[in-house]
């Protein structure tokens, strides 16, 4: 971390905060032209009652009024709010927990994608035009048009019913959340499609380097080919496979909502499609100010990579 | 590799060609590149199977798509239903084929309109440059910060779930890809010689953009928008999955995923028929998509 690094880090962070209210404020006009209000979903019907919820919700004030109370609210005690529909439910600490199981989602779905997807891209590159390589990188291809989705039916269809019919019922998979042995299998959906991705730049970045001279004179030295794959190469082959993490990250985040959705996890995803079904304004805007935050933070990480893996990247 | 001709070759051939009489178009020359690629015709001809489907089911498919109770629900495959019967005895088949329609009409229709917005957007900041530059770019970086799909749902929930608004909505964030790519091209193209001989006789800014820089930077226009149609049909069966999609009784695909999700175990052929079709149509245009940019540049070529 030299000095450079860390002024631009504090002028990325600057900009993701810029960011995150901007979306914001974008979001809290946008919510509030969605037909249908906020209490659409309340059983008491009085007059009476609507309007004091109204007032006690700030409900009845103008939009621009509304928009400064709650950015106060944030910048001041870092509070979003309360939830409309569940009535006390404090928004902040709601999506800092949904937000840890997206990240862990998230996370493990990165590791899969890049572990999977530089293993098979190198492997390919290094047995170029063998059957080892038409076949990793039809595979490639057939991998990220299937879209996560797809995956998850058969992953499920797969783990599920197929694992416990084929050993009498001796191992099993529930979908959901809450065990560690839980994580591959939405990880995985969640991975496959972006691993193909990383296989194919993968494979042409490596395909590059190995005609290089410096590499033909680490195999000439006599290294073992481990060395001279992982150490000399595949180091050199990465940085084109960075520059695309960025846009990973972002897509994850983006198939996290679908895969949570569908495999029941509480994190920030299925928060959002529940939350907006139901009119949740708050919630709505939280996630939203959450996510812009958290793809901020991710592109952030990513660009930090960057100087790691290629000294003559400095900031 | 020494069959390929590197792009100099290629344009050398060209200017001979059309000295003797034989016009070659780039499109041409394209096509003749895409022709020998077997993975991309392969490609090009799931497609156009499926546009056929598509057209057919217009007019005729076995049983009419919304009909219900045609048999026992969740039936599996059978003589009269090759595909089986949905969790309301509707005829799959016949489902999957009028939602080839929907898929390409929302492809194919979300990446026009996307390619429209991002070809003017990025051409106007590459080539003004300065505070439009700025403006645009701004809301690209912006837009980049936010996942689409949340963008797109909000758009869903705000004009509705027709199938015009769904493509809408798509396009809404699907330009931002394609405006930074026009806007690259453009700042690179701007600089050549042959702009500046336009400028220098006098050619209008409007003229400049449309006849000069527009043209030179079709190839990876043409790619990008080919690469947009699969994305924008995963789009659309998100949005189906949670149940903002083209609305009911319409046979999109990603709404029999989703219909069907619930019965996975006992009957997974409700879900798979849909998915392997959706999956085919995105492979086909991936592969479509890899053919054009090594046919139209052959830099790019493995």
């Amino acid at each position: 971390m030299t000095r450079g690094t860390l002024i631009y880090a504090a002028q990325r962070l600057v900009l993701i905060t810029v960011t995150a209210v901007v979306v914001s404020s974008i979001v809290f006009v946008g919510v509030h032209q969605l037909p249908g209000t906020a209490l659409i979903h309340e059983r008491d019907t009085n007059p009476a009652t609507t309007a004091a919820l109204m007032h006690y919700y700030h409900l009845d004030l103008p939009w621009p009024q509304q928009y400064w109370l709650w950015l106060t609210g944030v910048v001041l005690h870092g509070d979003l709010g309360e939830s409309l529909v569940n009535r006390g439910l404090q928004i902040t600490p709601l999506l800092i927990r949904e937000t840890q199981v997206s990240a862990t989602l998230g996370i493990a779905a990165v590791l899969i994608t890049v572990i999977v997807g530089m293993s098979l891209g190198t492997l390919a590159a290094i047995r170029q035009n063998t059957w080892v390589d038409y076949t990793a990188s039809t595979a490639a291809v057939v991998g990220y048009s299937v879209p996560s989705f797809v995956w998850a039916f058969l992953l499920i269809l797969l783990t599920v019913g197929g694992f416990y019919r084929w050993t009498g019922g001796l191992i099993y998979e529930d979908i959901g959340w809450g065990k560690l042995e839980q994580i591959p299998v939405p990880a995985l959906a969640l991975g496959l499609p972006y691993a193909a991705i990383v296989a194919r730049l993968t494979r042409a970045s490596m395909l590059e380097v190995i005609r290089q001279d410096y590499v033909r004179t680490a195999w000439a030295k006599g290294l073992r080919s481990r060395v001279v794959i992982l150490r000399h190469a595949l180091r050199n082959a990465l940085i084109p496979v960075i520059s695309i993490l960025g846009p990973l990250v972002t897509g994850i985040i983006t198939g996290s909502v679908v895969i949570e959705f569908l495999f029941g996890i509480p994190g920030l995803g299925k928060e959002f499609v529940t939350s907006i079904l139901s009119r949740d304004y708050n919630v709505v805007i939280g996630v939203f100010t959450f996510y812009a935050a958290l793809v901020g933070f991710a592109n952030l990480v990513v660009d930090l990579l960057y100087p790691v893996l290629d000294p003559r990247i400095r900031y | 590799m020494a069959a390929i001709p590197s792009t100099i070759e290629a344009s050398e051939e060209q200017l001979l060609a059309a000295e003797v009489g034989e016009h070659v178009t780039l499109g041409q020359d394209a096509w003749r590149r895409l022709r020998r690629n077997h993975v991309a015709v392969i490609g090009l001809g799931i497609i156009c199977l499926f546009i056929v489907v598509a057209l057919v089911s217009i007019v005729w498919t076995p049983y009419p798509t919304w009909q219900q109770a045609l048999g026992p629900t969740y039936q599996g495959p059978t003589l009269t239903h090759p595909l089986g019967l949905d969790d309301y005895g509707r005829d799959i088949l016949s489902r999957v084929m009028g939602g080839a329609g929907i898929a390409l009409a929302v492809g194919v229709g979300a990446s026009l309109i996307a390619s429209c917005i991002g070809i003017v957007l990025g051409l106007l900041a590459g080539f003004y440059r300065g505070k439009v530059d700025m403006v645009i770019s701004t809301v690209i970086n912006i837009s980049y910060g936010i996942p689409d799909l949340l963008i797109a749902l909000i758009m869903v929930l705000l004009i509705g779930r027709g199938i015009q608004n769904i493509i809408l909505a798509i396009s809404v964030t699907a330009w931002l890809g394609m405006a930074r790519l026009v806007r690259g091209q453009t700042f690179s193209i701007r600089e050549r010689e042959f702009v500046e001989a336009a400028r220098t006789i006098g050619t209008p800014n409007s003229m400049i953009l449309l006849r000069h820089i527009l043209p030179n930077a079709l190839g990876p226009i043409v790619v990008q928008a080919t690469y947009l149609v699969p994305a924008a049909i995963i789009f659309e069966a998100f949005l189906s999955l949670l149940g903002l999609g083209v609305p009911p009784p319409s046979p999109s695909w990603g709404r029999m995923a989703s219909e069907g999700y619930k019965a996975l175990q006992i009957a997974p052929h409700i879900v798979l028929a849909p998915c392997i079709a959706l999956s085919m149509t995105v492979l086909a245009f991936n592969w479509l998509g890899d053919g054009l940019r090594d046919a139209i540049d052959p830099r790019m070529r493995r």
